[in-house]
């Protein structure tokens, strides 16, 4: 503070006593790992092989898990803003966030958030805020653009779909950065919930996005707005962050409009509101090169062609390179025009000034109309032109008022000047367009030409008119539509540049017959007199034929070299066949003469060959032609850099001189030796010649550098590509290609560059559009983004493509083939009515009546040709809101044509009218020969599973055939033939216009209904099929045929076996029928008596019987129970004497054992 | 309906039948449909010729989906295009010109085509108008591999040789297919090292070869002498219908460049006949010709060498080539028309003490960024 710093204590490092001795030990000695390996090297032997080779594949797998595919990195060295889409459900604080970002960064205050705002937020980034609403359309569109989302989840509700449907969005089109930012955090009044609700949420987001996905808190509101400490860290988050590169946005070119202008003639508007219009769209180009006349996709509206692009100055750019930590106040720019800021804003032609952004130095608290540009561009009946050559500003008060030419006169671009040349020929004035570059030797000709002839008064001219000027400017080749400026430049010049183009011309021509001097005479030409030439003519005509070959050779090459610019060539004058101009003869007025133009037919009909017709100026006999070429060979000279002799000197020079470190001699090459003397010698006569030795120094000094890179080199190779892997290799290809791709075109002016590379990102342009729809500019509305994205060569076409499609896990539906479907492909949205198909084990496509619940399966659909390898997603609609998840499908593009065909199942059903023993006869399953023909030898089969083939087709009735079975059909079966009927994909491409709808209407899209929408929208109920319908099930009694046994079998049967023929009784025979009797009273009591009485002997037997029966049992029963006792007694005994002779088997076993022994 | 509402017109149209098979070559690789008008509408024999009516129905082989619509005279010609599909195409190729004529189209289109494409075309091998056969082996096969089309089945073979005008030849042409072109940067051809060359000859005498290859030695030894000459003498069935020689020069240069010239005798009974030691005299001056044009790529392939840089990645490619050909002059405008790209065109003038023959061009350009959209992905 005062100077005097207190000074602490020095460490005093010990330089004797035991603990330097230690110090010093250690030091000498130092443990390395080499050492512990010397001392233990069984703790580091090889344990097991395979646990190495794994450890080993392991840490590869890590480090090339790490590796991205390297890409060329097309990034311009000025990339266009950052695109911010800050997303959310509604009333979660999307606009407040942006401002508070948008006063943070330029402090500024922006009241409603209409279309993109560009800031300027430090030293080498812009961003591009853009707001993105609950359309899903929008939503859709935002992704495709965005680099950076924010996305706002208010912490107080939770997850909204919104937030889900827009990951999904993400994750379908190449993901983005996302960043989560949680609002609403002041309305928890617990800490507990509040960091409970934080971790939960934060988890969920993790699972979505990726593990560790960057979630900000914003705290609590201050004064409607979010805490500055916080909105400043989110600043920050978003200034450093890197972005990754996606491939759909890397290999398009895309604008995300933020101005837009109806260039349409006011007075057609008038006289027809809804014609078509004329718009100029403007906004950073962003992804690849953009060029002119190439195809646009502009989502919501359609496909268009550019009909003209510019770039103009960068409204917002970034600060100049200066050494400085911040920004100023100048620097923190805003550029937002649909949100009314921006002040001046350029256009090609014309300059526009913002009159409420003038003032509001004076009303800077007040809300600026959002509406005001929106309502000017409906409001317009007046061209901008003509309103801004009325109109007169002040910018200061009480400064003159400032008219719009003096404006053009400040704001032209800065390369182009004008520069006046007196052409004495038309005897006028000619204003060339003069770049900084040409400056100089445009001058030296303006100077010779101003001395043949007076000096010209110089004039002032409009700007306007230097425009169209300056595009005829012969050194810049001409643009792709611009074959015809150089037409009006000629037209211009009264055609005194045609008979300039014809002397050129013709001196080319016939340089080869004319003399040397003539030739240098010719270049004279303009200034000498013609009697001169035919003077100098005279003279040469005696020596003509000296060197006749040698001149021709040599005026060939000087023809080469005075070829005019080969570019121009090429790309400038387009001969163009025009038919109409033909001086015909009429005959009788009547009829034409039609003559073929020869010069013309052989232009435009001609052989079309590639060969190049050899040129027969050159006689390959002489030595010196041959010689001209000697150097193409290896036998030839070498350059100094690749010749083997100077190579092995330069090599002898690096390692020529060293140092031998044991005997400390020093060795040194000869050169350097020698040229260490001649520096001692110079030294020494100092004073002469030190021009020389200055010259020398320099040279020195070159050799001295080259030797050092050409070392380092040599170390580099050495070190580095000693273990460079394939990646590294790789990898350094794309560094060195991106580094030619800038340094390429770097020092040409964009003008010029624009045309060989297109736009290329980064710049600002002005994209125009020829017949655009009234309804995008009438229902403009600045809410939903405009962006125009560049199609590729055949991307604008409509083909069938192949998709792989999966029904989305949240969705809760399955989806129907033949359902129109919502998709977003590409930069497009648009319905189609996809057929789903599956395809079976034989390579079969098999038709899908739904798709499958949990599976991908194929889907075919018509619709624009995008590359393969994008992804898509489908809805169901994209009209309103919905409670539940709204994306229906998703997957991805396979293949682009209709290489594989769908099928579906058809079954032929027929039925047997005669049928033999196998073979049987069909009816009704063709109608005519012809068809079965076609069908000869399928397989058929019958529902109860005799399988069978087609033989013949039969006479009559049509389309009958013979068929044979593998075992007899019934009459009663049913046959059919299984076939597959290929099915055509219906051709409907609908793109979604939701721009077009009316302001307030854009999210209520709707397109094509399904049918099961359209029954219900109209009421109508479909008819069953009343074979499908329920009826009571009335089986008829089954009556079976009697069996018939053939009588020879009869006999061979036995009697039990036989079929007994009981003989229906039939009436018999009156003869053998018995009489009836007729009894005489007497008889009758007789009879009856004799009936009772048998009644009671009956009665008595049966009596006597039954109890017989009982006797007998009783005997059976007491037979029975004696028969017991009696087994009983046998069981006993029997038991009693096995004892004893089981006993008795013991004792002899027993004794047995005890014997042997003493046998032994 | 909606189509034409929504998708914006982008088609070309031309006059005349020169430079037929560019556009239709160009106009199926960019999608953009064209229309040819006044087809030779003034001659006393209008309408396509009957190769060039070959020509289109070799187009509808390897394309699937295209429409083609002529009209009646044959004066105009509607093409749109489809998608390139490839396969195993066997084409008969009309007499009036050479198989070079249909294989200049088909290497153009051949890499980015669904499947890998093997082509079988018959007809005339050999004529003086067209490049032949041998001379397209030589040198765009190891141009088109600079590019990065390259792997197993890349091959043109001559299984038979058929002169002018009966024919009789067949050439078999496979082709991998491709996904992206790679850009290149081919700005030294470097020093040439040898010369090869062959002299072929069918129902003449076999000694016809030895003899041109004498006299083309005789020339070419002043440079180099590393030189070798095939000689192939064709007989029985592979020689074709009409007898004829000739004999295709390539030199070869240290950094893999290849320039190459060619020449064969006058188809029989059309003018004066050639003896085989001119021939061959003629052919090496022919080949120093094109070795004073110099470049990367000789004059022939020029147009190949520039469409494969337009449809290259969105980098910078560089390519030297010797003067631009009239029908690479074309070329340019044509793709300047189909894919809006313009070429950055610097003339080198050889310096004085430079003994490299003429001035050189040098072509730079960005290209497209396309992709072979036919592939299938699985």
């Amino acid at each position: 503070m005062d100077g005097k710093v207190k000074k602490q204590k020095k460490h005093q490092q010990k330089h004797s006593g035991p603990k330097a001795e230690k110090k010093k030990l250690r030091k000498h000695d130092k443990p390395t790992e080499e050492d512990d390996r010397r001392r233990n090297p069984k703790a580091f032997a090889v344990q097991s092989a395979v646990r190495m080779a794994k450890t080993f594949h392991r840490a590869q797998d890590i480090k090339t898990r790490k590796h991205h595919i390297p890409l060329v990195d097309r990034m311009p060295l000025e990339p266009p803003p950052v695109v911010i889409v800050v997303v959310g459900p509604p009333k979660v604080g999307k606009s407040t966030l942006i401002r508070c970002l948008i006063k943070n960064f330029t402090r500024q205050k922006l009241g409603d958030i209409c279309g993109p705002v560009t800031i300027v937020s430090g030293k080498k980034r812009r961003l591009t805020f853009v707001e993105c609403n609950n359309d899903i359309n929008t939503m859709i569109d935002l992704a495709k653009v965005a680099d950076l989302v924010l996305m706002l989840i208010d912490a107080s509700f939770g997850f909204e779909m919104e937030t889900f449907e827009f990951l999904n969005i993400c994750q379908v089109h190449g993901f983005p950065r996302v960043m989560g930012v949680l609002t609403h955090l002041d309305s928890f009044k617990n800490n507990k919930t509040l960091r409970k609700t934080k971790k939960n949420l934060k988890h969920r987001f993790w699972t979505e996005v990726y593990q560790g996905a960057k979630l900000f808190y914003l705290s609590g509101m201050l004064y409607g707005e979010y805490q500055t400490q916080e909105v400043k860290n989110l600043g920050r988050f978003i200034s450093v962050m890197k972005f990754r590169p996606l491939v759909w946005q890397t290999s398009h070119p895309y604008v995300l409009v933020d101005r837009l202008e109806d260039l349409t003639n006011p007075e057609k508007v008038r006289m027809d509101p809804r014609c078509d219009r004329t718009v100029s769209l403007y906004g950073y180009l962003r992804g690849a090169h953009l060029k002119n006349k190439s195809q646009l996709h502009i989502p919501g509206v359609g496909d268009f062609q550019v009909s003209d692009v510019n770039f103009l100055p960068d409204p917002c750019p970034l600060p100049d390179a200066q050494k400085k930590r911040a920004l100023n106040e100048k620097e923190r720019l805003l550029y937002a025009p649909m949100a009314g800021v921006g002040g001046l804003v350029y256009d090609k032609d014309a300059v526009y000034i913002d009159l409420p952004a003038s003032h509001s130095r004076q009303q800077q608290e007040e809300v600026r109309p959002t509406t005001e540009l929106v309502q000017s561009v409906i409001d317009t009946h007046t061209t901008l032109d003509a309103k801004m050559a009325a109109s007169k500003v002040s910018l200061f008060t009480g400064s003159a008022t400032l008219d719009p030419s003096d404006l053009n006169e400040q704001n032209r671009e800065p390369g182009l000047q004008e520069e006046h040349i007196w052409d004495p020929n038309s005897q006028r004035e000619r204003r060339k367009v003069v770049f900084p570059g040409e400056e100089e030797n445009v001058k030296v000709r303006a100077e010779s030409e101003t001395m043949a002839e007076g000096a010209p008064p110089s004039k002032i001219q409009k700007l306007e008119e230097v425009k169209s000027c300056g595009q005829s400017v012969a050194e810049l080749p001409a643009f792709a539509d611009s074959n015809d400026e150089l037409e009006k430049s000629e037209e211009e010049d009264e055609g005194e540049d045609e008979s300039e183009e014809e002397n050129e011309v013709g001196r080319a021509e016939d340089s080869g017959h004319c003399s040397e001097e003539e030739e240098e005479e010719s270049a004279d030409e303009e200034v000498n007199t013609d009697g001169e030439s035919e003077e100098d003519e005279e003279q040469g005509a005696l020596r003509w034929k000296e060197d006749l070959q040698q001149k021709a050779a040599e005026a060939f090459l000087r023809q080469q070299e005075a070829a005019p610019n080969l570019s121009k060539v090429v790309y400038g004058s387009v001969v163009e066949a025009v038919d109409s101009d033909e001086e015909d003869e009429e005959l009788g007025g009547l009829f034409r003469v039609s003559r073929p133009h020869k010069s013309k037919r052989l232009q435009t009909n001609s052989v079309d060959c590639s060969r190049f017709p050899p040129d027969s100026s050159l006689n390959w006999n002489l030595e010196e032609i041959l010689d001209s070429i000697r150097d193409c060979f290896v036998t030839g000279k070498w350059e100094e850099g690749q010749d083997a002799a100077t190579l092995l000197k330069q090599d002898d020079e690096l390692y020529g001189d060293f140092e031998d470190m044991e005997t400390g001699e020093v060795h040194k090459s000869q050169t350097a030796g020698q040229q260490e003397e001649e520096e001692e010698n110079g030294e020494s006569d100092e004073g002469e010649e030190i021009q020389v030795r200055m010259e020398d120094e320099e040279v020195q000094k070159n050799k001295r550098l080259e030797k050092k890179r050409r070392l380092k080199e040599r170390f580099n190779a050495e070190y580095d590509d000693g273990d460079a892997t394939y990646f590294d290799d790789l990898k350094e290809e794309m560094q060195k290609q991106a580094e030619l791709n800038r340094a390429e075109f770097e020092e040409m002016d964009d003008e010029t560059r624009v045309q060989y590379e297109g736009f290329r990102p980064g710049m600002y342009v002005r994209v125009e559009i020829l017949s655009l729809p009234c309804e995008f500019v009438a229902n403009f509305d600045p809410h939903y983004p405009i962006i125009l994205g560049g199609l590729g060569s055949s991307e604008g076409n409509i083909g069938y493509l192949q998709l792989r499609l999966k029904k989305h896990r949240w969705y809760d539906r399955i989806l129907k083939t033949r359902d129109p479907l919502i998709f977003s492909l590409g930069w497009r949205r648009f319905q189609t009515i996809p057929l789903y198909h599956i395809e079976d084990h034989n390579g079969r496509h098999r038709l899908l009546k739904y798709t499958p619940q949990h599976m991908h399966c194929g889907a075919s659909i018509w619709g624009p040709i995008t590359p393969q390898g994008s992804g898509f997603l489908a809805l169901q609609s994209v009209a309103g809101t919905k409670a539940h998840f709204r994306i229906a499908a998703t997957g991805v593009v396979l293949d682009l044509d209709k290489s594989v065909t769908i099928v579906k199942k058809l079954k032929l059903i027929g039925y047997p009218y005669k049928i033999f023993k196998n073979t049987s006869f069909i009816k009704g399953m063709f109608n005519t020969v012809l068809e079965v023909a076609k069908f000869e030898g399928a397989s058929i089969r019958t529902v109860s599973g005799i399988r069978g083939q087609i033989k013949k087709a039969l006479s009559t009735p049509p389309g009958s055939y013979r068929a044979t079975f593998e075992d007899r059909l019934l009459m009663s079966d049913i046959v059919f033939l299984r076939s597959w009927y290929p099915v055509t994909i219906p051709q409907l491409y609908n793109p979604v216009t939701s721009l077009l709808r009316s302001v307030g209407q854009k999210d209520n899209w709707s397109g094509m209904r399904t049918v099961g929408q359209l029954k219900h929208d109209l009421g109508i109920r479909n008819k069953p099929n009343t074979d499908s319908l329920y009826k009571p099930i009335a089986r008829a009694k089954r009556r079976f045929n009697p069996l018939h046994i053939p009588k020879e079998l009869q006999k061979a049967l036995p009697f039990k076996s036989k079929p007994k023929f009981q003989q229906p009784k039939g009436k018999m025979p009156r003869d053998l029928r018995r009489p009836c009797v007729i009894r005489e009273p007497q008889e009758k009591k007789v009879a009856a008596l004799l009936h009772a009485l048998g009644t009671v002997h009956h009665y008595k037997k049966k009596k006597t019987t039954t109890v017989q029966h009982a006797k007998h049992k009783e005997f059976l029963q007491q037979k029975e129970k004696q028969e017991e006792a009696k087994l009983k007694r046998q069981k006993e005994a029997k038991k009693k004497l096995y004892r004893l002779m089981g006993q008795m088997d013991k004792k002899k076993l027993k004794s047995s054992l005890k014997g042997a022994p003493k046998d032994d | 309906l909606c189509i034409n509402n929504n998708m914006a017109s982008n088609g070309l149209s031309y006059d005349g039948c020169n430079f037929f098979r560019q556009r239709l070559v160009l106009s199926t690789l960019s999608g953009k449909h064209v229309k040819i008008k006044n087809i030779r509408s003034k001659d006393d024999n209008p309408g396509l010729r009957d190769f060039e009516a070959s020509f289109v129905r070799l187009l509808d082989k390897v394309t699937n989906g295209s429409r083609i619509e002529i009209n009646q005279t044959g004066t105009m010609l509607f093409y749109q295009p489809g998608l390139l599909y490839g396969g195993s195409v066997e084409h008969d190729c009309n007499l009036q010109r050479s198989i070079g004529y249909y294989l200049e189209a088909l290497l153009m289109l051949a890499p980015f085509m669904k499947t890998p494409l093997k082509a079988t075309l018959r007809g005339v091998t050999n004529d003086p108008t067209d490049p032949t056969v041998d001379l397209l082996k030589s040198t765009a096969l190891p141009l088109m591999k600079r590019f990065g089309i390259d792997g197993e089945g890349f091959d043109l073979k001559v299984v038979k040789r058929g002169m002018a005008p009966g024919g009789g030849g067949e050439v078999v042409f496979t082709c991998p297919v491709c996904r992206t072109m790679r850009p290149v940067q081919l700005t030294d051809p470097g020093k040439i090292k040898r010369i090869r060359g062959v002299a072929y000859s069918v129902r003449v005498s076999p000694q016809m070869g030895n003899r041109i290859v004498e006299s083309a030695r005789g020339v070419l030894n002043q440079f180099l002498p590393d030189i070798y000459i095939y000689t192939d003498h064709m007989k029985g069935a592979n020689s074709g219908k009409s007898p004829g020689f000739g004999l295709t020069l390539v030199a070869e240069t240290l950094d893999g460049c290849f320039l190459s010239a060619e020449m064969s005798s006058t188809p029989q009974g059309q003018g004066d006949s050639v003896l085989p030691e001119d021939l061959g005299r003629n052919c090496a001056k022919l080949l120093l010709q094109e070795v004073y044009r110099g470049g990367c790529v000789d004059s022939s392939n020029q147009s190949l060498a520039l469409l494969l840089m337009t449809l290259g990645q969105q980098d910078v490619s560089k390519v030297l080539l010797g003067p631009l050909s009239p029908y690479t002059i074309e070329f340019l405008r044509h793709i300047r028309d189909f894919f809006q790209v313009m070429f950055k065109i610097k003339v080198q003038k050889p310096s004085e003490d430079e003994r490299k023959g003429g001035e050189k061009v040098l072509m730079t350009c960005v290209g497209v960024g396309y992709s072979n959209i036919n592939k299938t992905v699985k």
